[in-house]
């Protein structure tokens, strides 16, 4: 029995064709950006670094979380994994990244795995797109 | 209810605690921060089951929970929270996704108070989380009152129910639904489920079908219900209760059922019946009393004139019944009342309720509810015949009612004859009002007593006759103080410790012609005419006349107590009045004392309250005559400014001999000692009641005993020919028990 999860190739990391390209100039959102800052209008907290180093953290973490997931074929565990990476993509901007969580969170949700593993692959990419993104935030601030 | 107008954090005046759950580092760091922000006290928890560990030990407003958390997700910590006491309140808000329909459901299933989509809006959460608040205090503040309203209404003996009109097949009696405490009324635990049909069922039958015929009408025309209905309990007892409803409509104005109150009134009803009879029955005999038997008779009259028959009123009184009451005592001349009440209700065909109703439904017999024997006062009592054909219909029943006489009654372990004068009057022959009538029965009554008693007479215009006597007196008495007919007559009153002398009472007399007109025999015609004030203005001036006589002649410096009645003391030109007598023959204002009577004194309190205090003020003391034959306030007494208490003679009279008149004379020494108050008793007309009522502490005393009333030279005579010389029986008798030496009141300048 083939794992739903896994794309037929070992490597993951090529978008599949027909998905949106031009991502990567804008991974994350200026106005998500600056309603975080907001949070913390004196920069007194350091709201801003803290909340960016949490998430390249807990990205790092969900995303072995989902290479565990899809080679354990646990629906369970990526379900748990789409669905904190999007709120928090969505916190820190990524928008992008957000929606693609929400798609395969709302597949798994209702069963339809058909589709997925491209989803997943996109899903990946885009995450080290925005970590390198965060990356470069972190040090310019 | 005003929806919040701004999401500030000023909207409530402290930091509201919030435990906020969530397994993402990152939501948590954010959503705590702009809380933070936003005037919340944030708790952070990483996941369900440290959220339930910190609720052991600690509880916040609200709650806000991740859904989707591992191990312990948001649903099942909100299920356990509901689980576990004093949680079962708490506001909880859950954070779902945005398109998350199933889990929307499930939030509120497991008992989430809302759900809230997760966003970075931070200010709708802010809000959202102020509103959860709110409704939740506001449903805390209803749920309070709502227990408060059930504890009152329970107290109240009260409950409301909802009635839903039947809608199609189903339900043929409507939907009934009762709160726990309405269940209660009528005699239900909270769990029982009672029907429409039976709680009808619990109405007697006799009631059943009126009720049901109000419940239909009011139904048919969407009016309020408000009915007294009698039910019988499960357990069986007979309570009456109270069904007040109004009609509910819908949104389209159409009647959809009643919702009202239904109250245990038992007792109110109860004590309504009470004062009802009370107001309305003789307490002694439970026959009508003279208020009723005149609404009865109004009634009888109104329904004699619209069916154009005769009808008629008896006054039955007593023979000499007063020489009973006198012999025997109050109690067997009560005793004797009763037993006449019992017989006279046989004569006639009594009924003791009158329906309201039953007069207006029972038609042209209806009014034959209204025959009674009635209690006037005293032994005066009232037949009335709602319909007589003739006047010898109603002679056959004062027939009867003599002969039920005829029986002796035991009263006081004694036999007694009793016989009655009955004097009918018929309607409209004799009168054509209750007034006229009971005038009229009275004269034909006096008619018969005059003519030997024991007998019956109707009225006739002849018997009137008396009153002409009645406006030659009348005229007569007029004329009595111009023609200096009045004289006071003395009679004093002896302080038996030091055998003198410590005042006297005045008291009128009528020298008509050659005879002597006893007060009783024209001072209740002049109180009819009015006569009375003048005479009373002359008694004053002369009473002051007379102290200071005694003053001149043997250094009287004691009080005249004058006899007043009420509507004297009602006049405001009193006190100038008694002024202007002690004025004119110079002796002190104290020379003068008032007596009222105490039944004279309640009747009229508070008319008269204003002169006793301003008599009071002037030196003029007020002594309560026939005290313990009325029905004083005792609270009354003590505010009152008087300073004597005369003890009635009817109590003098039993002592030594009935345990009941001392018992009442103790009794009322002791009062006037606690009230500071001197007591005086009268009546005395032997040396047993003075011994008595001197071991028990009533020193002064008038009555025959001392001195009949005298003129006052005769008086004179008396001080210095009895009490001086210290000869009297009474005066050896007090001498012995107290060796005080007379004071010398006698001396002459």
């Amino acid at each position: 029995m083939s794992n739903p999860f896994t794309s037929p190739s070992s490597h993951a990391t090529k978008p599949a064709d027909g998905m949106p390209s031009g991502v990567g100039e804008a991974e994350l959102d200026a106005q998500a950006l600056a309603n975080l800052a907001q949070l913390d209008p004196t920069g007194a907290n350091k709201l801003v670094q803290r909340v960016l180093t949490t998430y390249r953290s807990s990205m790092a973490r969900l995303l072995a979380q989902l290479v565990q997931a899809r080679a354990a074929a646990d629906p369970a565990m990526l379900r748990l994994v789409t669905h904190t990476l999007k709120s928090s993509s969505a916190s820190v901007g990524a928008l992008t990244l957000s929606t693609l969580c929400a798609t395969a969170e709302k597949s798994l949700r209702e069963g339809r795995h058909d589709g997925l593993p491209a989803l997943l692959d996109q899903l990946v990419a885009e995450a080290e797109r925005v970590d390198v993104a965060v990356f470069h935030l972190l040090n310019d601030s | 209810m005003s929806l919040p107008h701004s999401f500030d954090a000023e909207d409530s005046p402290e930091r509201p605690k919030v435990l906020l759950v969530d397994d993402d580092e990152l939501a948590l760091m954010l959503t705590a921060e702009a809380l933070r922000g936003r005037g919340f006290d944030i708790t952070e928890a990483s996941s369900g089951e440290q959220a339930l560990a910190l609720l052991v030990e600690w509880t916040p407003d609200i709650m806000v929970l991740d859904a989707v958390m591992p191990g312990l997700d948001g649903f099942d910590t909100c299920r356990q929270l509901r689980e576990s006491a004093g949680f079962e309140n708490l506001p909880v808000l859950m954070l779902t996704g945005l398109d998350d329909d199933a889990s929307i459901n499930r939030a509120y299933q497991v008992g989430a108070t809302d759900f809230f989509v997760k966003s970075t809006q931070w200010s709708l959460l802010a809000g959202r989380l102020r509103h959860v608040l709110r409704s939740a205090r506001t449903r805390q503040e209803l749920e309070r009152s709502k227990s408060k309203l059930a504890r009152a209404q329970d107290l109240a003996r009260m409950g409301s129910f909802d009635w839903r009109k039947p809608v199609g097949g189903h339900h043929p009696t409507g939907g009934l639904t009762l709160a726990p405490e309405a269940l209660r009324v009528f005699g239900y635990g909270p769990v029982d489920r009672v029907s429409m049909r039976g709680l009808v069922r619990m109405v007697p039958l006799p009631e059943r079908q009126g009720m049901t015929r109000v419940l239909a009408e009011v139904q048919s025309q969407n009016t309020v219900l408000a009915i007294d209905v009698p039910v019988t309990l499960p357990d069986g007892r007979m309570r009456i209760v109270h069904v007040e409803a109004e009609p509910e409509f819908n949104e389209h104005g159409h009647p959809i059922g009643y919702t009202g109150i239904v109250q245990d009134v038992t007792d109110r009803r109860m004590a309504e019946d009470r004062i009802r009879h009370l107001a309305n029955f003789d307490a002694l005999t439970g026959l009508p009393n003279r208020r009723q038997l005149i609404w009865r008779t109004e009634r009888a009259l109104d329904h004699a004139r619209r069916l154009n028959h005769q009808a008629a009123l008896l006054l039955i009184d007593l023979d000499r019944f007063k020489i009973i009451n006198d012999t025997l005592g109050h109690a067997a001349g009560d005793e004797l009342l009763v037993e006449v009440a019992r017989r006279l209700r046989s004569c006639v065909r009594h009924s003791d309720q009158v329906m309201d109703g039953a007069l207006e439904s029972a038609g042209a017999r209806g009014h034959r509810t209204l025959e009674a024997v009635g209690r006037l006062g005293g032994d005066e009592f009232i037949a009335l015949l709602p319909e007589v054909t003739d006047e010898a219909d109603a002679e056959r029943v004062s027939v009867r009612i003599l002969d039920a006489m005829r029986e002796s009654i035991y009263v006081g372990g004694q036999e007694c004859f009793v016989t009655a004068s009955v004097g009918i009057a018929l309607f409209p022959r004799d009168g054509n009002s209750v007034a006229d009538l009971m005038r009229n029965s009275d004269v034909a009554m006096y008619s018969v007593k005059n003519a030997g008693r024991n007998a019956s007479a109707a009225y006739s215009p002849m018997l009137a006759g008396r009153g002409r006597e009645k406006l030659e007196l009348e005229s007569a008495l007029h004329k009595a103080i111009e023609r200096n007919e009045l004289v006071l007559h003395y009679q004093p009153k002896i302080d038996v410790r030091s055998a003198r002398m410590v005042g006297a009472e005045a008291l009128m007399r009528w020298q008509r012609g050659g005879t002597l007109v006893a007060p009783g025999d024209f001072i209740p015609l002049a109180e009819e005419t009015g006569l009375i004030v003048p005479l009373s203005e002359w008694a004053l001036r002369e009473a002051a006349r007379q102290a200071k006589v005694w003053q001149v002649n043997f250094g009287f410096a004691d009080s005249i107590a004058v006899n007043l009645p009420n509507r004297m003391f009602e006049r405001t030109d009193l006190v100038e009045h008694i002024h202007e007598c002690v004025s004119t023959y110079g002796v002190p204002h104290r020379a003068i004392q008032l007596e009222i009577t105490e039944t004279g004194l309640m009747k009229d309190l508070q008319n008269v309250i204003p002169s006793l205090h301003r008599l009071t003020e002037i030196g003029v003391e007020i002594s309560i005559d026939d005290f313990g034959t009325g029905y004083s306030s005792l609270a009354y007494l003590t505010t009152l400014p008087i300073s004597e208490l005369k003890i009635d003679r009817s109590f003098v009279r039993d002592l030594g001999i009935t345990p009941q008149s001392s018992a009442v004379v103790t009794a009322i020494i002791a009062l006037a000692r606690s009230l500071g108050l001197r007591v005086i008793a009268e009546g005395v007309e032997n040396l047993r009641q003075m011994e008595v009522l001197h071991r028990l502490g009533c020193g002064v005393m008038q009555g025959f005993l001392f001195s009949r009333p005298i003129p006052p030279d005769e008086l004179e005579r008396w001080l210095q020919q009895t009490v001086l010389p210290r000869k009297a029986p009474w005066i050896v008798q007090a001498g012995a028990e107290r060796l005080e030496p007379p004071r010398t009141t006698g001396r002459r300048p």
